[in-house]
């Protein structure tokens, strides 16, 4: 079975599952999760491609989220744009502030993009909380972006007016829909020339750079695809929770999300999103262990780095191999 | 003229706080290629150790500043034993030895948040008193951590450049495999560059704690800046870190004063991507040639 | 026959399972000069390397008078005399000559002075440059500072693997004097180099490498004496 039709058949089963679950355990909290699951499993899926196959060691990705996030936020409450406008909108200033990052990273080598991306998500975060000036005082003061509290009251896309008691599992389907785009964008970026580009940068980069293959371009164009999709799903993570604040940049999440890849298998298809089900899965089952989180979550991502670099998917791979 | 003194004065205090948490850093980046993202939280484990001794066990302040950065040199070394020594063996060291320190940053950083609350603390180790300069009054705590800080500087720049440890560690960072042709054991200088950098990072702490107060997070702030400071200097480059670090401290504190603590921050990073873009490997480094 | 100082017997070696040599056999003499002749990329460093401890020897052994050497680490190598002047110099560029010097001496400082005095005899110009940074000099001193760093080390052997790379005829002219002096002086030296006719009069022994194997050892003057060797393996 050749790779791609691999991957089309675990995408269809999963998918499958997915359309199920809703039928199978109907329960709120369930979809909720869930649907918080295909959220960060998009963001996961798309900073994969980034950091797994661009080799672009960019930490700018919550910060892309955000960006997407606020967009979609402060389109609706200031130019009462509609959601469904806004949230596309959104993406695509994403897009551009992403490729603003890329322009000043990507000449750089590997450590210094990190710890630019780095410094550029925490100063939007200090710019965000320090910001106290009252830009509008319509329903109370409200800092330009927020503040501390962040901005609420932007509009909705409609689902919860539509189905009042099941709006919830809508949006589970427009979770479900949006992860099921951004995981066939990444199969094609990585089984397609997008991802050959890569292959042949990182194996033979002297060939690769003489056959007129520029790794400033393919990494400007991989940046810009996984912006898009993480601005989207910053813009839905706005409509589902109805308010965005400072939050999305806090470091646990971005902890989290990195150990979502790491454990999954860096620059694989599906380790990801394994490593995305496996963390919230965990993070349920030890709720009660919830002082703990972050020290499990940073000794975890350590001993996998250390011991399993390749992650569940790796582990899977060599099952897969010693079967054959 | 008052106001400039009061710059200089909170400038310098700044700069050599910075200058003593990005040493360690850089000669860690230098040598082994890591960016130790656990920095922050060894830093502040300096501060708390520094505290918990001198008010839980009754330490005289000197040997706690002691007992800190011996606890925190051993850290370092742990960080060697379980994280750089096995990375090293394998591919894609830097990568991976980051996203590791990020890890183990955040299980120190978490523990002590367990053991120590997240409620500000003061630091006990401090001075009182003031000196006058015109119309200016310096707090005596701020010329006392200006004072350790240039005995600390002046203490690993005769380490390096006068001895032959200090040699083997420069020798190290300039290239790795001449270094073992000269007899170096280079895992052993790795294990004391990882040390000294946690003694370092736990001097600083204790400083940082004095003027601020001691939280759990307090340490991301300055690594920030610390990474800054040697991202500027180029990443690896002990001597222009130190003279990035001041030029930082002196712009922090007049830009302070001229735009507000607020957007301070944020005006020093967007010169920091500006120098980036103008020169990308940092205003004191050289280009890396890649060989293909 | 003078006893053998360092002896390679059936040394396989090479990088991430790629083998680059295969069972090299051949050994240099206390107080010779042992050269190890090849064309380009066919393994000469990789088995100065191999010798260093620098890369793992997969197969067979290596003996420095009589002790088993192949499986310790580079600085127990050196420590023990096995001293080698990598190819194009690696030195310490921001240090200056004479740290460079110091840096030679680094796993063995007794009389360091005396031995700095020798260096600075054989190689005057190291003292004139003493401190200058070694990345500001000229090929020609690099060179030197590179033999003087590795002489600095007082050991029982010395590798070199290509002192005349990269350097104009005159300079190559210079260093091989000094190289050649050294040998007179009794010292025990293995020798890399691409061009044969440049040292086969002064080669006690010479081995020639191809693709990684021993293709013909013999004396140095017999190998001129042979030019359908020379042709074959040397292209010359
Ligand atoms: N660090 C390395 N990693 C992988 N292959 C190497 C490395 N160094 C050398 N080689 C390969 O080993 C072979 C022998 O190289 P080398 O020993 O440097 O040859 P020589 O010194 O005779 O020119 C060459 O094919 C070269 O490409
Ligand atoms: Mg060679």
């Amino acid at each position: 079975m050749t790779s791609i039709r691999r991957d089309i058949l675990i995408g269809l089963v999963c998918l499958a599952l997915a359309v199920a679950l809703p039928f199978a355990m109907p329960g709120r909290y369930v979809i909720t999760q869930s649907t918080l699951f295909f959220i960060w499993a998009i963001v996961v899926v798309q900073w994969n491609l980034v950091l797994g196959i661009g080799g672009i060691f960019s930490l700018a990705q919550m910060a892309l989220f955000a960006t997407g996030a606020y967009a979609t936020a402060m389109l609706g409450f200031y130019w009462k744009v509609p959601m469904l406008a806004a949230i596309p909108m959104a993406g695509v200033i994403t897009v551009a502030v992403g490729m603003l990052i890329g322009l000043a990273c990507l000449r750089l080598r590997g450590p210094y993009v990190a710890l630019l991306t780095l410094a550029i998500a925490q100063v939007m975060y200090v710019l965000i909380v320090n910001d106290t000036d009252c830009f509008t005082t319509t329903g109370g003061c409200m800092p330009l972006f927020g503040g501390v509290r962040g901005i609420g009251q932007f509009g909705d896309i409609g689902l919860r007016a539509l189905f009042p008691s099941k709006w919830y599992v809508a949006h589970y389907y427009v979770g479900l829909a949006l992860l099921a785009v951004a995981v066939t964008i990444s199969i094609i970026v990585i089984r397609g020339p997008l991802g050959l580009a890569f292959r042949a940068l990182r194996d033979n980069p002297g060939y690769a750079m003489s056959r007129g293959i520029s790794r400033f371009k393919y990494q400007l164009w991989i940046f810009a695809v996984s912006a898009f999709f993480t601005g989207i799903a910053g813009g839905f993570y706005a409509i589902h929770f109805r308010v965005v604040g400072p939050t999305v940049f806090s470091f646990s999440t971005l902890l989290f999300l990195i150990a979502m890849i790491v454990i999954g298998g860096l620059g694989s298809i599906w380790g990801p999103l394994l490593g995305a089900a496996v963390l919230m899965l965990a993070d349920e089952g030890m709720r009660e262990l919830s002082d703990y989180r972050n020290i499990g979550l940073g000794l975890l991502l350590a001993v996998f780095v250390i011991a399993w670099p390749n992650g569940l998917n790796g582990w899977l791979q060599r099952s897969r191999a010693s079967r054959n | 003229m008052d106001v400039l003194i009061q710059i200089v004065a909170s400038g310098l205090t700044l700069g050599a706080m910075y200058a003593v948490a990005t040493i360690g850093l850089s000669l860690v980046y230098g040598s082994l290629n890591m960016l130790n993202m656990a920095h922050g939280a060894i830093l502040t484990l300096g501060g708390y150790i520094c505290y918990a001794a001198i008010v839980h066990a009754g330490l005289h302040p000197a040997l706690a500043l002691l007992a800190a950065a011996f606890v925190c040199a051993l850290v370092g070394l742990m960080i060697y034993f379980s994280a750089a020594l096995p990375l090293l063996r394998a591919e894609n060291f830097e990568t991976n030895i980051f996203i590791a320190t990020i890890g183990i940053g955040s299980v120190i950083e978490n523990l002590m948040l367990k053991g120590f609350g997240p409620y500000p603390i003061p630091q006990p180790l401090a001075v009182d008193g003031q000196v006058v300069i015109g119309n200016v009054h310096i707090p005596l705590q701020n010329v006392f951590i200006l004072g350790v800080a240039i005995v600390l500087m002046v203490g690993v720049a005769i380490l390096l450049q006068r001895t032959s440890a200090g040699r083997a560690i420069r020798a190290t960072s300039m290239n790795r495999e001449a270094a073992q042709l000269m007899g170096v054991r280079v895992g052993r200088i790795y294990a004391q560059v990882l040390a000294l950098s946690g003694a370092l990072a736990a001097v600083s702490g204790i400083m940082i704690s004095s003027i601020a107060t001691l939280t759990p997070v307090m340490g991301g702030d300055p690594m920030l800046k610390a990474f800054i400071v040697c991202v500027v200097a180029g990443l690896g480059n002990v001597y222009g870190a130190v003279v990035a670090a001041i030029a930082l401290g002196l712009l922090e504190a007049a830009t302070q004063y001229v735009l507000g603590v607020r957007w301070s921050f944020a005006t020093l990073l967007l010169l920091v991507i500006l120098v980036l873009i103008w020169r990308p490997y940092g205003l004191f480094g050289k280009q890396q040639v890649v060989r293909l | 026959m003078a006893e053998a100082t360092l002896e390679i017997v059936d040394a396989s070696a090479g990088y991430a399972g790629r083998i680059v040599l295969d069972a090299i056999k051949l050994s240099a003499r206390k107080g010779e000069l042992t050269a190890i002749v090849g064309p380009n990329g066919h393994g000469k460093s990789t088995l100065l390397k191999a010798i260093s401890g620098l890369v793992p020897v997969t197969s067979g052994e290596i003996y420095l008078d009589g002790l088993r050497i192949d499986r310790l680490r580079p600085d127990q190598i050196v420590e023990r005399g096995v001293i080698q002047v990598p190819q194009g110099d690696l030195l310490f560029p921001a240090m200056t000559v004479h740290e460079n010097l110091l840096m030679g001496a680094y796993a063995n400082s007794d009389g360091l002075a005396e031995r700095l005095d020798f260096v600075f005899t054989l190689l005057p110009k190291l003292k004139e440059r003493r401190n200058q940074t070694a990345g500001t000099l000229s090929g020609g001193e690099r060179r030197m500072c590179g033999i003087g760093r590795g002489l600095m080390a007082g050991g029982e052997v010395l590798m070199l693997d290509e002192p005349s790379l990269g350097l104009a005829p005159i300079v190559i002219e210079q260093i091989y004097e000094v190289i050649f002096n050294l040998r007179r002086e009794g010292r025990t030296i293995l020798l890399v180099e691409e061009n044969a006719e440049r040292i086969a009069e002064h080669a006690d022994m010479i081995h020639l490498l191809d693709n990684g194997r021993i293709a013909w050892s013999g004396l140095g003057a017999e190998l001129m004496a042979r030019p359908e060797i020379v042709e074959t393996y040397l292209g010359v």
